[in-house]
């Protein structure tokens, strides 16, 4: 708090996204860390940064003596801002009715006053890959700063890649009313042959629209349901598949390639003898939680812990994402769970930072300390992939943005309890 | 050749022989010894004599037993046969208006038009039919039947299927007939389920189903000394009010417990002993884990005859993990580890469908180092013996009733047939086809 009211005084002499951090080790990630660098923001980007750098005159200054300046960590699959309590059915705003849903965006129903926002900002958060859910194709998915008071200024790319889920053959069932149970295998093979099938017919759906839509004429109508597929189809923008089983991550390589589209995996829980295609292919994976259990009885008690370094050995490239609201803010922890399971540090870090602006195609913009690119920043007090270091400062596009958060509020008001 | 001639003439005949001698046959009685060539006598339902020196009375129809074997008939220690068939829908779901009854006589209180409240606590008595009984819902034409006997079952011992107390067994001899003639004994005890139905009723979790079973036994306690007292001296006394589960509960002489895994074994050992009632086990896949426990407590279980096996409809691409590897490869082997430690067990048809296919799942047992005169003892004289009816069943002997079959080889072999079965000392024969010939 004291340190942001030196900020507001500071602001009256200098722009309020013009500064230079001075006596801090700065991280750059996609270069060697530098002990007591300084780094000038200019305008929102970062101008220069190294061990003897002339600042401007006029510039305010941030002395981060015994302190670190990281990129902003980049969470690449969350619904925050899109649901607030989930329980609490006028809360949220994530997941529609239908199978093929790709003219839904998530960026227009993003919360921007949501409490999650500031609380995932605490751990050092910046940016998010906010995505729709429900059926097949769920809708457009947004990536996203976190902060400000609309939607339009949060957004770095409204429709960044589209959501899909692949169609999964699991005869495990669950119902209220007899709980767990088990589907005959033939009837349901049957449904996901049916879904499957479903989803194919859409894309040639798809396909005919854009050839009606290249013919013109005056019989074209337009449809924003097959329109919103046109960007996939062009290969302009990517799918994000969600595969969890080996069996999914397969079916999801066999159809990107039928199709002839980018994808992405999501929300890959193992990889087994896909992992070489995977690799062969250049698709990028985003991994969720590391703190998993095992996905059969027998797996070994850390396959989920070790899939990250599994992945990284394989020359995958992925990323991390959280693929929740209120779970958000324990990103850095899942990429910390791989390292102590035998994945790289460095590589742990680019999987929340450069490693995900380059999946979604922003890293010109974000992901890495370089000169031209947005001040996203956080200033820490150690290690950002460590529980107990502290985010003190974080700028996006170099302004500075508030750490108080719903937890810190809490935290004040219940201190000054007399007992 | 004599059989059929045997049968031809036995079939002229208008009424049924009363005595029957098989005479040169291998007596297996699984009370004693084998008889090699022997004669066993049958009166009037009953074994006369036994041995190999027995006499043949004046007036016998003599069956010559030359290569054949002589077997106590087969008993289901724990059986569904002769039930209508179970409904889907959990026996809670308020029934449609009673039907006719089906049987003749009497209401039609089968488990599937009993309606009960089961939105309450255990008060509301929620999934418990306990007064139920097998012998009073059994139809006797049922197919069945025939087809169990046909395989040399001669007694079943029948139970309510649905709800946490289903209701009260009934052991049957399978010969047909009026339902009063099939009843052996009844009641013989009360089956008790503890499976998890869901979320929508109470009790709705395995924790919850005991401390039902708990409670419901606790109250049957009062509600036993409460009626008592009110029997002695009336005067003065509010009356107990009549509540019919917990008669059907202190009706039945003992009561029987689910427990499969060993974890559940010892789980429903302890159960059992505070409930205070004599208890049986049925289930036992995991039994060859748990056969010092039962020995300790001195248990008897009874195992069911349906082997743990892949389910035909599962995913071919999910391996099982180890555990049910385990369980389906060890399960068979557990009876001979029962009968090695010395704990009494039973077999029971479980969800074996066909009768017929019963000998070959006692045949695995046997295979998995199970002693044939124990399995034998299993399926006869052990039943009889859990239940309390070794008495009058069970075994050849003098006295007892006249329940047989009788096979062209070892009861355990792939090839062998049965070519007859007395009920009660009424001879039936399986048709070659399948299909069953009446009292001949």
């Amino acid at each position: 708090m004291r340190v942001l009211g030196l900020l507001v005084a500071v602001a009256a002499f200098a722009a309020d996204d013009s500064f230079v951090l001075r006596n801090v080790t700065i991280h750059p990630v996609t270069s060697a860390s530098i002990p007591n660098g300084t780094l000038v923001v200019t305008d929102g980007k970062i101008a220069a940064f190294g061990a003897r750098v002339a600042a401007p005159k006029s510039a305010k200054v941030i002395d981060g003596k015994g302190q670190h300046v990281y990129p902003g960590l980049i969470d690449s699959a969350s619904n925050i801002g899109m649901a607030e309590v989930s329980s609490v059915r006028e809360t949220s705003d994530l997941v529609e009715l239908g199978d093929f849903n790709p003219q839904l965006r998530a960026v227009v129903a993003i919360n921007p006053s949501s409490d999650h926002i500031p609380v995932t900002r605490g751990n050092g958060i910046t940016t998010s890959l906010i995505y729709p859910g429900g059926g097949i194709i769920g809708g457009q998915a947004a990536l996203v700063h976190l902060d400000g008071w609309t939607w339009e200024e949060m957004a770095i790319e409204r429709n960044v890649t589209m959501q899909m889920r692949m169609p999964t053959l699991t005869t495990g069932t669950f119902s209220s009313t007899f709980g767990a149970g088990r589907r005959p295998f033939a009837e349901t093979k049957r449904r996901y042959e049916e879904r499957l099938k479903l989803l194919s017919d859409f894309f040639e759906q798809a396909r005919a629209y854009q050839r009606r839509k290249a013919a013109g004429g005056a019989g074209f109508v337009l449809d924003r349901r097959l329109d919103a597929m046109l960007p996939i189809l062009e290969g302009k923008a990517s799918l994000m598949i969600f595969a969890p089983r080996e069996r999914a991550v397969k079916d999801a390589l066999a159809f990107g390639a039928k199709e002839n589209v980018k994808i992405v995996l999501a929300g890959v829980r193992e990889a087994g003898a896909a992992v070489k295609e995977i690799a062969e292919k250049r698709i990028p994976v985003i991994l969720g939680e590391t703190l998993e259990l095992p996905l059969e009885e027998d797996s070994p008690y850390d396959s989920a812990f070790t899939l990250p370094a599994e992945l990284h050995k394989a020359g995958v490239t992925f990323a991390f994402g959280t693929f929740s609201v209120q779970f958000a803010r324990n990103l850095p922890f899942q990429a910390a769970n791989a390292v102590a399971f035998g994945l790289p540090y460095e590589e742990a870090l680019r999987a929340v930072t450069i490693n995900a602006a380059k999946i979604w195609g922003v890293d010109s913009r974000i992901g890495s300390i370089e000169a031209g690119k947005w001040a996203d920043l956080i200033l820490t007090d150690g290690d950002p992939l460590e529980a107990r270091s502290q985010v003190k400062q974080m700028w996006i596009q170099g302004r500075p943005v508030s750490l108080e958060t719903r937890h810190t509020k809490l935290y004040d008001q219940f201190g000054k309890r007399p007992n | 050749m004599l059989l059929a001639a045997a049968g031809a003439i036995a079939h002229g005949q208008s009424g049924s022989p009363e005595i029957y001698a098989i005479q040169n046959a291998t007596i297996h009685t699984a009370s004693g010894p084998i008889i090699s060539s022997g004669t066993i006598v049958v009166r009037n339902g009953l074994i006369e004599s036994v041995g190999s020196g027995a006499d043949v009375p004046a007036g016998a129809w003599t069956i010559d037993g030359k290569g054949l074997h002589v077997y106590p008939g087969l008993i289901d220690a724990l059986s569904r046969w002769g039930l209508p068939p179970a409904a889907d829908a959990p026996a809670s779901r308020p029934a449609a208006a009673p039907t006719a009854a089906r049987r003749g006589g009497g209401g039609d209180d089968s488990p599937s038009n009993v309606q009960f409240q089961d939105d309450g606590g255990p008060e509301e008595r929620p999934s418990n039919t306990s007064w139920l009984k097998a012998a009073d819902l059994v139809q006797p034409n049922d197919p069945a039947l025939t087809a169990a006997r046909n395989a040399g079952f001669t007694t079943a011992v029948v139970f309510p299927p649905t709800g946490i107390f289903a209701g009260q067994g009934s052991a049957l001899n399978l010969g047909g007939g009026r339902a009063g003639d099939m009843v052996v004994s009844s009641p013989v005890g009360q089956f008790l389920s503890l499976s998890v139905r869901g979320f929508t009723s109470f009790p709705g979790s395995l924790l919850g189903s005991i401390a039902y079973v708990r409670q419901v036994y606790l109250d049957a306690a009062h509600y036993k000394s409460a009626k008592a007292m009110y029997t002695q001296n009336p005067r003065g006394l509010q009356r107990p009010a009549y509540d019919r589960a917990l008669e059907g509960v202190l009706e039945s002489p003992r009561l029987l417990l689910p427990a499969s895994r060993k974890v559940e074994i010892d789980r429903m050992i302890r159960f059992g002993r505070e409930l205070k009632n004599p208890f049986v086990l049925y289930g036992g896949s995991e039994a060859w884990r748990a056969a010092d426990s039962l020995k300790a407590a001195g248990v008897p279980l009874l195992i069911n005859l349906k082997w743990p096996e892949r389910d035909r409809e599962s995913d071919p691409d999910v391996v099982d993990s180890l555990r049910t590897l385990e369980i389906r490869e060890n399960a068979p082997a557990g009876p001979a580890a029962l009968a090695k430690a010395g704990v009494r067990f039973a077999f029971y048809s479980g969800g074996v469908e066909r009768p017929a296919d019963i000998r070959r799942a006692v045949k695995r047992a046997v295979d998995a180092g199970l002693a044939n005169d124990d399995a034998l003892r299993a399926m006869t004289l052990d039943a009889a013996r859990i239940y309390g009816l070794d008495d009058r069943l069970g075994s050849l002997e003098p006295g007892k009733i006249a329940n047989l079959f009788v096979t062209d080889g070892d009861w355990l072999a792939e090839k062998t047939a049965v070519k007859m079965v007395f009920v009660d000392g009424k001879k039936f024969e399986p048709a070659a086809g399948g299909q069953t010939n009446g009292p001949a």
